[in-house]
């Protein structure tokens, strides 16, 4: 199956601080779920996030096969200005990859 | 060909035939595989079954304080959710340096739902999505700030568990 749904991700400043929200579109198989001919599904998660901002990381996350499909997750870096980068990776238990990057609107 | 120079053909030859067979070696041992470059996930925290095993593993030993400084919410709306499958939970504090922040879910065959490092950058409330399975399950929220461990908990009940 192939997947067509995108990352998303939206940067703006929101008094002051910077706030990210994030959308990945990811099955997160945990490995214990069955398809509909009781078969296993293999495990495919997402287990690490990272958040940079011009360079220098602010936030990992770790997740396991209890995050929910197409994981979201939004929050706020402090400080910040409209022209920022925030670039995000992840890696998958498989070792797919995926990375994007924005810029901080007002 | 004189004995000296046979004696220099035999030692390249071992030495490119050593080479190879180590190589050879350091691919079938794993080392290579993109897996490897996630040595950083806490595989210990993630596969603990029980929540003590994932605080133990993930937080290390520490005295728990007040709860009272966590706003923690779980569901919209919250108590009473229809579908396990994507349930938003949101937290938020007062407290300053926080260094990390895990969900954990008592009856999930696995804990942990996710660990979440904070640079001095990185600021709460923080949103995201877990999954559920049906029936009652506590949700878990653990800060680590100033070295303390803050931890509150929220019962809810699931109409339609998620599949986990």
């Amino acid at each position: 199956m192939i997947i067509k749904a995108e990352d998303r991700i939206r940067a703006t400043l929101r008094a002051n601080n910077t706030h990210i929200r994030l959308l990945l579109a990811h099955p997160m198989h945990s490995g214990r779920q069955m398809n509909a001919d009781n078969i296993l599904i293999n495990a495919e998660f997402i287990q690490d996030i990272r958040c940079w901002r011009n360079e220098n990381e602010v936030l990992v996350i770790k997740c396991g096969g209890g995050t929910s499909q197409n994981p979201y997750f939004s929050f706020e870096l402090a400080g910040g200005e409209v022209g920022d980068t925030i670039a995000i990776r992840w890696v998958d238990n498989l070792g797919s990859k995926g990375n994007m990057d924005t810029v901080v609107d007002s | 060909m004189n004995k000296k120079t046979i004696n220099i053909q035999r030692r390249i030859l071992i030495k490119k035939s050593l080479s190879a067979s180590t190589m050879a070696m350091v691919a079938s041992s794993g080392l290579l595989l993109p897996q490897r470059v996630l040595a950083h996930w806490p595989t210990k925290a993630f596969n603990a079954e029980t929540v003590e095993d994932v605080l133990l593993a993930l937080l290390g030993q520490a005295d728990i304080s007040s709860s009272k400084k966590l706003n923690f919410s779980v569901g919209k709306p919250a108590k009473r959710i229809a579908n396990g499958g994507s349930v938003s939970v949101e937290i938020n504090s007062e407290l300053e340096n926080i260094e990390r922040f895990a969900i954990l879910v008592d009856n999930n065959p696995f804990p942990l739902v996710m660990s979440i490092d904070f640079s001095p950058e990185a600021l709460l409330p923080l949103k995201t999505r877990i999954k559920l399975i049906k029936g009652k399950s506590k949700v878990i929220a653990v800060v680590r700030a100033g070295g303390k461990l803050y931890m509150t908990e929220r019962e809810v009940r699931v109409d339609t568990g998620g599949d986990i």
